[in-house]
């Protein structure tokens, strides 16, 4: 459905964008994992063909984008990440609006407009005014603007930003929902739950470069992440401490903490032998922690840096 | 308490738009009507020459010398002209009035008669008709003025006492020279007096009009960077718009409004203020449209320079007022020295209150007022051409 080749971007002496390529697939949530400034919207602003790339090629559809971008911007949608909506108007006015843009005849896009507003769950507050709406329903309806004229694509630049717990599921069933219809979705995010909890496939981007891609467990692959165990030892003596680790070269003891650690390849499998391992060493289990392998530890494992810093 | 001060004092030096709004632009503003009244810089306080128009329909040497001596003035430049031509001129606003000298000056003068002098004169340019006032009357008193009054108590001893010794006379003569002259200017105003408006008003009405509308049309070009950071804009360049089709939209808004305001102006102004609209429709529409154009542009043009909202906040709020200040929106053209008389064409507001004195003061046809028609809609073309290419730049490359 898409394919990014070789996409590279400057602005001035600073790469926005450097060597990007990826393929999404029809039906495909892909999602777009990395920090402020990374160049995620540059992505999105490429793809809309808002920007062109410096070098390289995007084809969206079959459709080349240095060739008709008109045809790119009747087939996608894109959901910026400010909610970029007219606070003096209604919901109502807003959509009609928005959708008034791509010539949809009139009473086309009123029935769009009612089902967009049902979709986003808002029907009930249509002729409010937006500055009269919590930040939460704002995002609702900055998504519903851009279903308007039934895009086979949907782009979603960062759409939960500053949104409250109920807010942010909603826009995720609203997400899911329209995947199940067979809208490919691309979501940037710089949450990490949310690229986990339903992105088909995931790439982490970096200073202008995808630094990986693929399903979670293709990262876990790719970034060798394995998962831990702390273990808490009770009344543990220096001399029992040496002795579990001189028998033991792989669990590690972390003095400022007090605790063993050790990585294994199989949580589920290994700990019940690692624990068995320490009680004939002599020590004495207090409590055990485990920590399986999530985006957040393949994301640091392969940037060196926490994505929330 | 000092912290607090302090805190405030630290606030206020970071807003630059208050500090600008606190220093520069009062300091601006002052040294501009410092200007204006006429007391600071190389102006003495001396208006430039007064362009006079002189028609001698006597031919004497007695009118002639009138006219050498009104040219030998500082103060008065003569051009020779013929009646109904000096007229027009000075109803056009070319010049401030012109001095008719009938046939009979001579014979007037020489019978000790009143003497057929006219001045038609433009009632709105009342420094310069004060200065040709002053200066008529003190040359016609030198050189004609003592030989009307001679002459004139010479025929009326004459008539009482046929044999009276000449000696006599002249003594007499001399004693009441000052006491009676029969030296007479007539006075009329030719502009203005078509219709019943006022001159006070047409300035206050077209002045103040340009002034808020600027005002207004700068709002409009401020909501564009406005858009651009709450990412409207970008959300509409998302769709199937065009870039240009955007800022084509926002300057027909602001063209819209500015004609709206202008009108809802002038419709005040007559049915509340009671201005007389007996003029040309013709000239009145178009004038409002061209004005309408070239104050949206500069609006728009203002917006595409700045960077962000609050510069372009900042930088039309000083351009404007410091652009009514000497286009004539704030203080009348008249008073101000020649310098600022010729900077003010360089404002909007110039040619705009200009255009509307012809039209409700000098009751100008149109064809008359068609070149400040014209200059405004050229400051509106280049104003719109520099607006779109700074925009493309910033806000749609951006």
């Amino acid at each position: 459905m898409i394919t990014v080749r070789s996409v590279s971007k400057s602005y001035g002496n600073i790469d926005a964008l450097k060597n990007v390529s990826f393929n999404i697939e029809k039906g495909e949530i892909y999602g777009i994992l990395g920090p402020n400034g990374a160049g995620k919207s540059t992505i999105v602003n490429i793809l809309n063909t808002l920007v062109k790339p410096d070098t390289g090629d995007v084809i969206i559809d079959g459709v080349n984008i240095k060739n008709d971008g008109e045809t790119i911007k009747l087939i996608m949608g894109v959901v910026p990440q400010e909610i970029a909506l007219y606070e003096e108007l209604s919901a109502y006015e807003n959509l009609m609006f928005w959708g008034g843009l791509y010539d949809i005849p009139k009473p086309e896009l009123k029935i769009s407009v009612q089902k967009t507003l049902e979709i986003v769950d808002l029907a009930y507050r249509k002729n409010d005014r937006i500055k009269t709406f919590s930040g939460g329903m704002k995002r609702r309806i900055n998504i519903a603007c851009s279903l308007l004229h039934n895009p086979r694509i949907l782009v979603l630049d960062e759409p939960t930003v500053g949104v409250d717990p109920q807010n942010r599921n909603h826009i995720f069933e609203v997400i899911e929902r329209l995947n199940n219809e067979g809208m490919t979705i691309i979501y940037t995010t710089h949450y990490m739950e949310e690229a986990e909890r339903f992105c088909d496939k995931i790439a982490i981007i970096d200073a202008g470069q995808i630094v990986a891609q693929g399903t979670l467990k293709e990262l876990r692959q790719i970034s060798n992440v394995t998962d831990q165990l702390t273990i808490k030892l009770a009344d543990a003596d220096n001399e029992t401490i040496a002795r579990i680790t001189s028998e033991n070269p792989l669990f590690m003891f972390d003095s400022t903490t007090g605790t063993l650690k050790v990585e294994c390849g199989n949580i589920g499998h290994d700990t019940p032998i690692i624990l068995n391992q320490i009680q004939n060493s002599g020590g004495v289990i207090e409590r055990i922690y485990t920590q399986g392998t999530n985006l957040e530890s393949v994301y640091l494992k392969l940037t060196g840096k926490e994505l929330r810093d | 308490m000092f912290k607090l001060f302090k805190k405030d004092l630290i606030l206020f030096l970071h807003d630059h738009r208050s500090v600008i709004l606190t220093f520069l632009l009062p300091v601006l503003l002052i040294t501009l009507f410092a200007f204006a009244y006429g007391s600071i810089g190389a102006y003495d306080g001396r208006s430039e020459p007064v362009k006079l128009l002189v028609c001698d329909l006597d031919g004497t040497k007695s009118s002639k010398e009138i006219i050498h001596e009104l040219d030998s003035l500082e103060d008065i430049i003569t051009t020779v002209s013929d009646p109904i031509i000096s007229k027009e001129l000075v109803i056009k606003g070319e010049y401030a009035g012109a001095l008719i000298i009938y046939k009979g000056f001579q014979d007037s003068v020489e019978n000790g008669n009143s003497t057929p002098v006219e001045l038609v004169y433009d009632r709105s340019r009342e420094m310069e008709i004060g200065i040709l006032q002053h200066n008529l009357i003190s040359t016609l008193m030198s050189s004609t003025g003592e030989i009307i009054v001679k002459k004139s108590i010479e025929k009326y001893l004459q008539g009482l006492f046929p044999a009276i010794n000449p000696a006599i006379t002249d003594n007499i003569v001399k004693t009441t020279m000052k006491e009676d002259n029969k030296l007479s200017i007539t006075y009329t105003s030719v502009v203005g007096e078509k219709n019943d408006t006022k001159l006070g008003l047409i300035q206050a009405v077209a002045g103040t009009a340009i002034m808020m509308l600027l005002f207004s049309v700068a709002a409009v070009g401020t909501s564009i960077l406005e858009e651009k950071e709450n990412g409207t804009i970008n959300r509409l360049l998302y769709s199937p718009l065009k870039g240009s089709t955007i800022l084509y939209s926002k300057m027909l808004f602001a063209f819209f409004i500015s004609i709206l305001q202008l009108t809802v102006m002038f419709l005040f102004a007559w049915i509340i203020l009671k201005m007389d609209m007996s003029v040309s429709i013709a000239g009145l529409i178009m004038l409002i449209v061209a004005t309408s154009f070239a104050v949206s542009s500069l609006g728009i043009f203002l917006a595409s320079v700045a960077k962000t909202r609050q510069q372009a906040h900042n930088l039309s709020t000083i351009i404007i007022l410091v652009m009514s200040a000497i286009g004539g929106s704030m203080i009348p053209l008249f008073i101000m020295p020649p310098i600022l008389q010729k900077m003010a064409l360089l404002s909007v507001n110039y040619w705009g209150i200009q255009g509307f004195y012809d039209l409700f003061w000098r009751a100008l046809p149109l064809e008359e007022i068609l070149p400040k028609i014209l200059v405004l809609i050229c400051i509106g073309v280049l104003m719109t051409s520099a607006s779109i290419q700074l925009f493309k730049k910033r806000i749609i490359k951006s």
